[in-house]
């Protein structure tokens, strides 16, 4: 999968899952940072990344290694669409 | 009081995913209960459980409990075919004990040793209540939630529930199940009460040596009749009626003389205005405890009198799934009427002189009924029995 479909299933997501408005989603661009706290994000926090993650796991038929900092990989979409297409093709 | 349909049916059971798989071992009379291998039962008298096999999916952050549900709610709200703004309107009722307790145990086990746990669940999930948490918010239902805690009439007290809030005007349709995955505190617990067969369970067998324990998920579309007629759907049942009562008796034990559960099953009958002549099939609770089965079939008899009924325990099968007992055994009796064919007792070769009933020794009966009911019984005397009529 190439990033901008992965792009698109995120934000699927963050409208059915953690009830982003449609239009917001909408706005949101590979280069966009998702923590909260970091100018121009989406604002995510903790709880935010647990929910996304499993939903990520569930859509990608992956599974994301717990005993890893995984915290460069959620800092954009554009490092998380990376680390997602790395993890499905090697699943 | 609003009529209230059946219109999907969902199963994650010891046989496998689906309904399918569900009939088709139930059908066939085939014992699911093995050697267990989600807990260690390393010393114990009972080593074998009916669990479920792999490939209920799902993402590993989620407790198995979770994703047992959510595979069993899936199929539900598939086959009844409601639409996304249906399902936001839906009441969600889940009938639940364990929780994500099979997690939260390994992570104080490996504490216990001395080690740094890493623990993959999501924060609240090794709740009862995270259940319709998880399935809500996954499956996009927005209406009333809640969770039943009834011990081992869970999972028929979610419908009984649901049907109230459907009967009440208060929602025209409702997910409602129950789920449990094994757990060691519950097999240890019940192992300590000396209640666990070392063989697969014999429900009303003259020589029942106790309960398997098993565990799984089941959940139905619960919908107002006249809605359902009018969306064109498949109705498979009618929920006619229910009964909810309480010993207040014992911890354990049943009342002696099965008062509570002659009282639920006289409420089932009186809400759905149904003779008891008028039922052909009972899903017992059925145990295979010395106490329960007798004390059970005793109740039976006192409702509905004559020895013409047919009763089953599907538990001889898929062991006693807690908190999804309730709902897993009323997907059974509802296929029951579907299908015109009584599941059998698995396991059933000399019959309780005690228990006046056709027990449908080991092979299932091919029967037209008209009306059937499901008991579920809970410790602490939770008694829930459902009614379910011909569509």
């Amino acid at each position: 999968m190439d990033p901008k479909e992965i792009l698109d299933e995120l934000k699927a997501i963050l409208v059915a899952r953690l009830k982003f408005d449609p239009c917001r989603a909408g706005d949101m661009a590979l280069e966009t940072p998702l923590p909260k706290g970091i100018e121009g994000s989406i604002g995510l926090d903790s709880l935010d990344f647990i929910e996304l993650s499993i939903a990520i796991e569930e859509r990608f038929g992956i599974v994301m290694d717990e005993s890893q900092d995984l915290t460069a990989h959620f800092r954009s979409f554009e490092t998380l669409c990376r680390f997602i297409a790395r993890k499905a093709e090697a699943a | 009081m609003r009529p209230v349909a059946v219109t999907g049916l969902g199963v994650v059971s010891p046989f496998g995913t689906g309904v399918k798989a569900y009939w088709n071992g139930l059908s066939a009379g085939v014992c699911a209960i093995r050697p267990a291998t989600l807990v260690d039962t390393e010393g114990f008298r009972c080593r074998i459980a009916a669990e479920v096999p792999d490939g209920i999916g799902g993402s590993p952050r989620r407790s198995r409990a979770d994703r047992l549900a959510l595979a069993a709610a899936r199929e539900a709200l598939e086959d009844a075919g409601l639409s996304r703004d249906e399902r936001v309107e839906a009441a969600l009722v889940v009938g639940a004990v364990g929780g994500g307790m099979l997690e939260a145990e390994a992570w104080y086990w490996e504490r216990f040793r001395g080690r740094r746990p890493a623990s993959r669940l999501a924060p609240g999930a090794t709740l009862p209540f995270a259940h319709v948490e998880a399935l809500g918010n996954a499956l996009g239902l927005e209406g009333p939630r809640e969770t039943l805690v009834t011990a081992c009439s869970s999972g028929a007290a979610s419908l009984a529930l649901a049907a109230d809030l459907i009967a009440d005007g208060v929602v025209s349709a409702a997910l409602a199940g129950g789920v449990d995955a094994l757990t060691r505190v519950c097999f240890m617990g019940f192992n300590a009460l000396k209640l666990l067969s070392a063989e697969p369970c014999r429900p009303f067998d003259r020589d029942r040596r106790g309960m398997s324990i098993g565990e799984g998920a089941a959940f139905v579309v619960l919908e107002d009749l006249e809605r359902a007629r009018a969306r064109d759907v498949r109705i498979y049942a009618a929920l006619a009626g229910h009964g909810m009562t309480t010993d207040a008796y014992h911890v354990t034990s049943p009342h002696p003389e099965g008062e509570g559960m002659v009282r639920a099953m006289k409420a089932a009958l009186a809400r759905g205005r149904i003779a008891p002549a008028a039922v052909g099939y009972a899903n017992a609770h059925g145990t295979a405890t010395p106490q329960n089965d007798r004390i059970e079939a005793r109740a039976i008899r006192e409702v509905f009198g004559a020895e013409r009924l047919l009763i089953s325990s599907t538990k001889s099968m898929i062991g006693h799934t807690m908190a999804a007992a309730g709902a897993l055994e009323a997907v059974a009796t509802v296929l029951t009427l579907v299908h015109e064919v009584v599941p059998p007792t698995a396991g059933l070769d000399t019959p309780d002189p005690d228990v006046a009933f056709d027990c449908v020794p080991r092979v299932a009966r091919e029967a037209a009924v008209e009306y059937a009911i499901s008991n579920s019984f809970g410790f602490g005397g939770q008694n829930v029995t459902l009614l379910f009529g011909r569509a």
